[in-house]
C-alpha cells in the first residue's frame, strides 16, 4: 500500500522525485517483496528503463512509444478501429488507465460494441497525449482532464511541475466502429467522424431545414439522387460538428443555423501540392450570419474519407492574423493505430483518401 | 416534496458514496431516489443544468412517449433497461442522435427546443420536463 501511494505522489512532486522513488522502487522489487495488484500499478507507471523488471509481469503493458509533437503547422490524426482489437486481456488492461470517473461512465453504458469504443476513446486520448511528453515520462493513467467553461475537454496539467506542458490542444469523436483523436500545437481543433452509411431517422430536408442555414439547406434541397443527398447531409453535418467543436463554446455559441459551410473553388497557382481527386483544389470555408467576418476567415478544414467507412472532418485555427495567407494547405499526418501495440502511418495512402479541403499529407 | 427533495439531496451529497446511497434509497420515498441519484452523477451543479428543479415533476405519459422516441431513435433492443433517469450517452447516443431526438420532440410534443436548451438535455427526466415547461408556455 506504501509502495502504491509513495509512486503515486511522485507524480505531483515533479519529475526529479519520480526518479529517486523508480530508484527505491527498484530496489524493493529486486528484493522479491512484490504484491501483485502493486506490480500492476507498478509496471504501468515504469514505462522505460525497466524492461528487465517488466519481463517478470506478462500481464504489464510495454512502454509507450514516445511521439514528435506536430509543428506548428501539422496535425496529427490518430485513430483506433475497434475491431481490430479483439485481445480481452488488453482490452481488460485498456480499463485499468482509466480514471475511477470513466471507469464508473463506462460501467453504465449500454451495448458491448458501444462500451468497446467508449472505452478505447479514453484510452486513445490518454495514451496519445501521453506519447507527446517526451521530456518526461506522463502515465497516461494519471492524466486529468477538465472542461472548459463553455465544457470543451482539455487537460488539467497538474500545478507547480517543474517542466512546462506544450500548448497541446486535441479533441475526440468515435462511433461503434471508428475512434478518432486529433491534435495540433497552438491551435485549437475540432474532429468529427461519422460513417458513411449512417441514416437518419428523419427525413434529411426536414432536419436540414430546421437545423442547417439556408444556403445548406438549397445545396441539399439540389440534389435530386436521395443518396448522393443522404452522403453530403453526413459530410455536411462532421464539418459542421467539427467547426462547432473547435470553436469549443458548444452549440449555443455558434447555432448550427447561424453559420454555412460550403466548399469554395481555388485556382491552382503557386507552389503548394494539393492532394485532391478534382483537377481543382476546394476550399472549404465556413460564412457566419451573424459574425464578424473576422472570425470565420480564421479556420481551416479538412474532409477525409477514412478507412472506407468513415467521413472524417477537420477543423483547425488558422495561426496567423485574421484573414491569413490564402490556400496554404492543412498538413496533415494519419495513423491508425492499437494503444502500447503498434502503429501504421497511413497518410498519403488508401487509408485516407481527401474528399474537399485543402490538405498535404505528410 | 420536490423542495423537500433537492434540499435533502444537498445535505447528503457530500458523504455519498454509491454503496451507501444504495441503503438509504431502500427506506426513502422514489421522489428523494430520484434526486440523489441525480445529484450523485453531477458533484456539483454544473453551469448548463439546474438539479435544483422545483418545478420537474414531469407527468409520466410525457415521460413514457420520451422514452418511446428515444428507444426508437437509437435502435435499443427490447431488453435495454430505459428509465428517466437514463443518460442519453450511456445509451449510445452521439450528438446527431440528441439532436434527431430533440426533433422529434419538437414533433411529437408541438414545441420548439432553443439550441442553448437542447444542450442541457442529458437524460430522459430532461427532456420531459423541458418538453412540459414548454408545452405550458405555449399553451399560457
Amino acid at each position: 500500500m506504501v509502495l502504491v501511494l509513495g509512486a503515486g505522489c511522485c507524480f505531483v512532486k515533479g519529475y526529479v522525485v519520480e526518479h529517486l522513488l523508480h530508484f527505491r522502487l527498484l530496489a524493493k522489487l529486486s528484493q522479491g517483496r512484490m504484491f501483485s495488484f502493486v506490480s500492476k500499478r507498478l509496471s504501468l507507471m515504469m514505462m522505460t528503463k525497466v524492461c528487465c523488471f517488466q519481463r517478470n509481469f506478462s500481464s504489464a503493458l510495454p512502454p509507450l512509444v514516445p511521439v514528435k509533437l506536430p509543428s506548428k503547422m501539422e496535425t496529427h490524426f490518430w485513430y483506433v478501429l475497434p475491431d481490430e482489437v479483439k485481445s480481452e486481456s488488453l482490452l481488460s488492461q485498456y480499463s485499468e488507465l482509466l480514471s475511477p470517473r470513466e471507469k464508473k461512465n463506462l460501467y453504465h453504458m449500454q451495448g458491448d460494441q458501444f462500451k468497446k469504443s467508449a472505452l478505447l476513446a479514453r484510452v486513445l486520448v490518454r495514451t496519445t497525449i501521453a506519447r507527446y511528453q517526451t521530456n518526461c515520462q506522463v502515465n497516461p493513467r494519471s492524466l486529468k482532464f477538465k472542461k472548459t467553461i463553455y465544457g470543451k475537454p482539455e487537460v488539467d496539467w497538474e500545478n507547480g511541475d517543474k517542466w512546462c506542458p506544450p500548448p497541446l490542444h486535441f479533441n475526440i469523436s468515435h462511433t461503434s466502429s471508428l475512434v478518432a483523436c486529433g491534435v495540433t500545437v497552438n491551435v485549437p481543433i475540432g474532429i468529427d467522424v461519422e460513417e458513411k452509411q449512417r441514416r437518419l431517422k428523419n427525413k434529411i430536408l426536414a432536419f436540414a431545414k430546421r437545423y442547417f442555414s439556408p444556403d445548406e439547406v438549397k445545396l441539399l434541397t439540389a440534389i435530386s439522387d436521395p443518396e448522393i443527398q443522404r452522403q453530403e447531409f453526413i459530410k455536411l453535418w462532421t464539418l459542421k460538428e467539427a467547426y462547432v467543436k473547435a470553436v469549443g463554446r458548444g452549440f449555443s455559441a455558434a447555432p448550427f443555423n447561424t453559420f454555412t459551410i460550403r466548399a469554395r473553388v481555388v485556382k491552382m497557382g503557386g507552389f503548394h501540392h494539393f492532394d485532391t481527386q478534382h483537377s481543382e483544389a476546394s476550399e472549404i470555408v465556413v460564412e457566419s450570419s451573424d459574425d464578424p467576418e473576422n472570425l470565420t476567415r480564421n479556420w481551416q478544414f479538412a474532409l477525409l474519407d477514412l478507412a472506407g467507412s468513415h467521413y472524417a472532418a477537420i477543423c483547425i485555427e488558422k495561426e496567423n492574423s485574421a484573414g491569413g495567407e490564402a490556400g496554404v494547405p492543412m498538413r496533415l499526418t494519419v495513423w491508425k493505430t492499437i494503444p502500447f501495440v503498434e502503429d501504421e502511418r497511413v497518410s498519403g495512402t488508401g487509408a485516407v483518401v481527401p474528399i474537399s479541403g485543402l490538405i498535404k499529407q505528410l | 416534496m420536490a423542495t423537500f427533495s433537492a434540499i435533502t439531496s444537498v445535505i447528503f451529497a457530500p458523504s455519498l458514496e454509491p454503496s451507501f446511497s444504495n441503503n438509504v434509497i431502500a427506506e426513502r420515498t422514489s421522489n428523494l431516489k430520484m434526486a440523489i441519484g441525480g445529484w450523485r452523477k453531477n458533484s456539483f451543479p454544473s453551469l448548463k443544468t439546474n438539479r435544483f428543479c422545483v418545478s420537474c415533476s414531469a407527468k409520466p405519459e410525457t415521460v413514457q412517449k420520451v422514452c418511446e422516441i428515444v428507444r426508437r431513435q437509437l435502435a435499443l433492443p427490447a431488453e435495454t433497461e430505459l428509465t428517466s433517469e437514463s443518460k442519453f450517452s450511456a445509451l449510445g447516443a452521439d450528438s446527431l442522435d440528441t439532436v434527431e431526438i430533440v426533433m422529434s420532440l419538437e414533433e411529437e410534443f408541438g414545441i420548439g427546443v432553443e439550441e442553448e436548451n437542447s444542450q442541457n438535455i442529458t437524460t430522459v427526466q430532461e427532456a420531459a420536463d423541458l418538453i412540459e415547461k414548454l408545452v405550458e408556455k405555449k399553451a399560457a
